[in-house]
């Protein structure tokens, strides 16, 4: 995951989809609120289920033809605690975090809404 | 979200209750699994560990963040409703609610306030329950002290479905009015009201949309059925223990035509009570437990097409009028225990071959009526405990190829007949609670590996046999309290990680050993070992089981004193001990 300007960078290795796991291989821009643009890797936006219905629905959102997700109530402050909750989950069901997820007091109510919104 | 709150309302009786199997007689342990529910989900929790696979969603730890700094809150009316709901739940699950934090529900739209033996739940609570509005479904208010006014807060909250006051013994007649308001109830429960009277049973008469009714051990229920004859969508009646339904109140039920589930265990009803429900023809489940019926009652029962489960335990039912069993072909579950039948009985439970559970406990039946069960193939559990079986009749139970729990205590079954069940590998339960098993009985039983249950109360298991125990690595309990276990037998229980209920009392060669041995069976809810040569200088091997909830170490070396300081030190969820 990075900001603005960095996304070319981002997991180059996984540049060329593949026709059958395109489902699960290359990046995924999220936007937030103020325009922030966060590049994760498809594998871990499929944590909410809400990103994997838009990334997965065949033919149907322009999302999945885009790549980007923009998110117009979120604030980059909470995408970004969105984004490295995606990758703590993936690395907690793999077995390799044990230690807890961090939330801060003053914004665990927002970011429980933006997680809800998400199904995450 | 959906499911968390349906499951609040489905309430009365569930089908998991009525086939469950009863594992242990000890009915303490029941009681102490039941008190982990709310109580310490947290210590479940921490001690299961992250379980691979299963992780935690981002909402479940925002609820779990704002649960340890509730002192932040003061208002959650901005949130989403299932939000909200989320958080308090989450409150109430680990006994955090309070009057003052309930107030942060204020105006929430919650759906859902179940506080079901909360403690603290007064008149006080329910201003902020009531300001759910048309939002509230569901509110279980059980064994609180809510009184009449209280209760009437609620009288606009007049889309409720559900609700729960069981044993809420401040609430009159004139308390029950406000209930006839709620006219969208479908679920009602009003268990031990001494309010639900012949007066005052006239609040249930505008409940059109009733679906499920307790009233179990509503003392002074008799005369009060007149007022239900308008409840047409009635499936569920729950009279349990209302002593003072006779044989005259019967007749209001007649009409209930669309009724699924009727329990009526120790009420004053007889033969002539039971004909009134002849024409019940929807009926599925029909509980008579400790009714003075005989067997003449069947004459009505028979015609119940649709029955399920019909429960006649402790009743007077004989052999002669039995045959009118024959035709309920639909019965799963049949309870028969303590009445005074005999193998004659039995040939009239042939045709049922769709019985998964039959409770025969002490019946004067022997081997020769167990010929008659060999063709209920779809039998799950059988009751035999008390009886006059013995190893003969067991040879007719080894086709019983489904059976996941037997009993057989208190028989004449001695270590030969066991060879004749050893094929029953579906088999997790199983209780042997004899003198006359001893070591060699076990042995032909290392083939039922599936077993999570096992009693060998009075069994004479010795050190050797104990080997057998390796072969149960599933084994959730075991009692063996025949006096001849020492500490080499107790080895062979160290693997057993599974278990949470080990009772091993009575076997008085048991040393400090047998704690240091035992010290890493950390699931262990509940431990026994009582009239043993435990001692104080062993305590300390007990630090390591975090989960244990009662210890019982009577006629021991053992000061209450000491079990006390173990107990503050070390075991905080410790609730029963012995000494103490």
């Amino acid at each position: 995951m990075m900001g603005k300007g960095g996304e070319a960078a981002a997991s180059a290795q996984h540049k060329e989809e593949n026709e059958e796991e395109g489902d699960m291989v290359g990046v995924v821009k999220l936007i937030s609120a103020e325009g922030f643009e966060f590049v994760i890797d498809k594998k871990a936006a499929m944590v909410s289920n809400t990103l994997r219905n838009m990334l997965t629905s065949p033919g149907g959102f322009a999302e999945t033809r885009e790549g980007e997700v923009r998110f117009p109530e979120i604030s980059t402050a909470i995408l970004e605690k969105i984004c490295q909750y995606f990758y703590w989950s993936l690395h907690y069901a793999s077995g390799k975090e044990t230690a807890e997820f961090p939330i801060e007091p003053e914004i665990t109510l927002e970011l429980m809404m933006a997680a809800n919104y998400l199904d995450t | 979200m959906g499911s968390a709150c349906s499951r609040n309302r489905g309430q009365v009786v569930h089908e998991d209750q009525l086939y469950s199997v009863k594992f242990s007689k000890s009915g303490s342990f029941k009681w102490l699994m039941h008190t982990l529910s709310r109580s310490s989900s947290d210590v479940l929790r921490k001690a299961q560990g992250p379980t691979p696979g299963r992780r935690p969603t981002l909402v479940e730890l925002c609820v779990a963040r704002v649960r340890e700094d509730i002192s932040r809150y003061s208002d959650f009316s901005m949130l989403p409703r299932d939000l909200s709901q989320l958080i308090f739940n989450e409150l109430v699950q680990c006994s955090y609610i309070n009057e003052e934090l309930l107030g942060a529900f204020r105006d929430c739209a919650l759906q859902d306030i179940c506080l079901d033996e909360y403690p603290g739940v007064k008149d006080a609570w329910m201003e902020v329950i009531a300001s759910q509005g048309q939002s509230l479904l569901s509110v279980d208010i059980s064994c609180s002290d809510v009184t009449d006014s209280g209760l009437n807060l609620l009288k606009d909250c007049s889309n409720m479905q559900s609700l729960a006051c069981n044993y809420c013994d401040q609430i009159s007649e004139h308390g029950l009015k406000t209930v006839s308001g709620l006219s969208n109830l479908t679920s009602l429960s009003l268990k031990k009201c001494a309010a639900v009277t012949a007066d005052g049973a006239k609040a249930f008469a505008n409940l059109v949309n009733l679906v499920n009714l307790d009233l179990e051990r509503c003392p002074k229920i008799h005369g009060g059925l007149v007022h239900l004859k308008g409840l047409r969508k009635l499936e569920t009646l729950n009279m349990r223990y209302c002593n003072s339904i006779t044989d005259s109140d019967m007749k209001y039920l007649s009409d209930f035509t669309s009724l699924k589930e009727l329990q009526l265990s120790c009420c004053k009803i007889s033969d002539c009570g039971v004909s009134y429900l002849r024409g019940l023809s929807k009926l599925s489940h029909l509980n008579l437990e400790g009714c003075a019926v005989t067997a003449a009652c069947l004459e009505a029962i028979s015609g119940l097409a649709s029955l399920v489960l019909l429960n006649l335990n402790r009743c007077a039912i004989c052999d002669e009028g039995c045959e009118k069993l024959e035709g309920l072909v639909k019965l799963k579950v049949l309870n028969l225990g303590f009445n005074h039948i005999t193998d004659a009985c039995l040939v009239h439970l042939r045709e049922l071959i769709n019985l998964e559970c039959l409770n025969l406990d002490s019946c004067k039946i022997g081997d020769e009526g167990l010929l008659h069960l060999k063709g209920l193939l779809q039998l799950r559990s059988l009751e035999l405990s008390d009886t006059a079986v013995g190893s003969n009749g067991l040879r007719h139970l080894s086709g019983l190829r489904n059976l996941h729990s037997m009993n057989l205590s208190f028989t004449v079954i001695t270590d030969i007949g066991l060879k004749k069940i050893a094929g029953l590998n579906s088999l997790k339960s199983l209780n042997l609670d004899n003198r006359q098993i001893t070591d060699n009985g076990l042995a032909a039983l290392t083939t039922l590996t599936g077993l999570t249950h096992l009693d060998l109360f009075g069994a004479r298991i010795t050190d050797a046999g104990t080997s057998c125990f390796r072969c149960f690595k599933g084994l959730q309990s075991l009692e063996a309290c025949g006096g001849l276990i020492t500490d080499a037998g107790v080895k062979n229980i160290k693997d057993l990680k599974a278990l949470t209920l080990l009772n091993l009392s009575q076997n008085g060669n048991l040393t400090d050993k047998t704690l240091e041995i035992i010290s890493g069976l950390t699931s262990l809810v509940s431990l026994n070992l009582s009239y043993s040569r435990v001692s104080n200088a062993g305590l300390h091997h007990l630090r390591p089981l975090q989960n244990l909830r009662s210890l019982s170490l009577d006629s021991c070396k053992v000061t209450a004193c000491e079990v006390k300081k173990l107990q503050l030190a070390a075991l905080p969820n410790l609730v029963s001990v012995r000494p103490e």
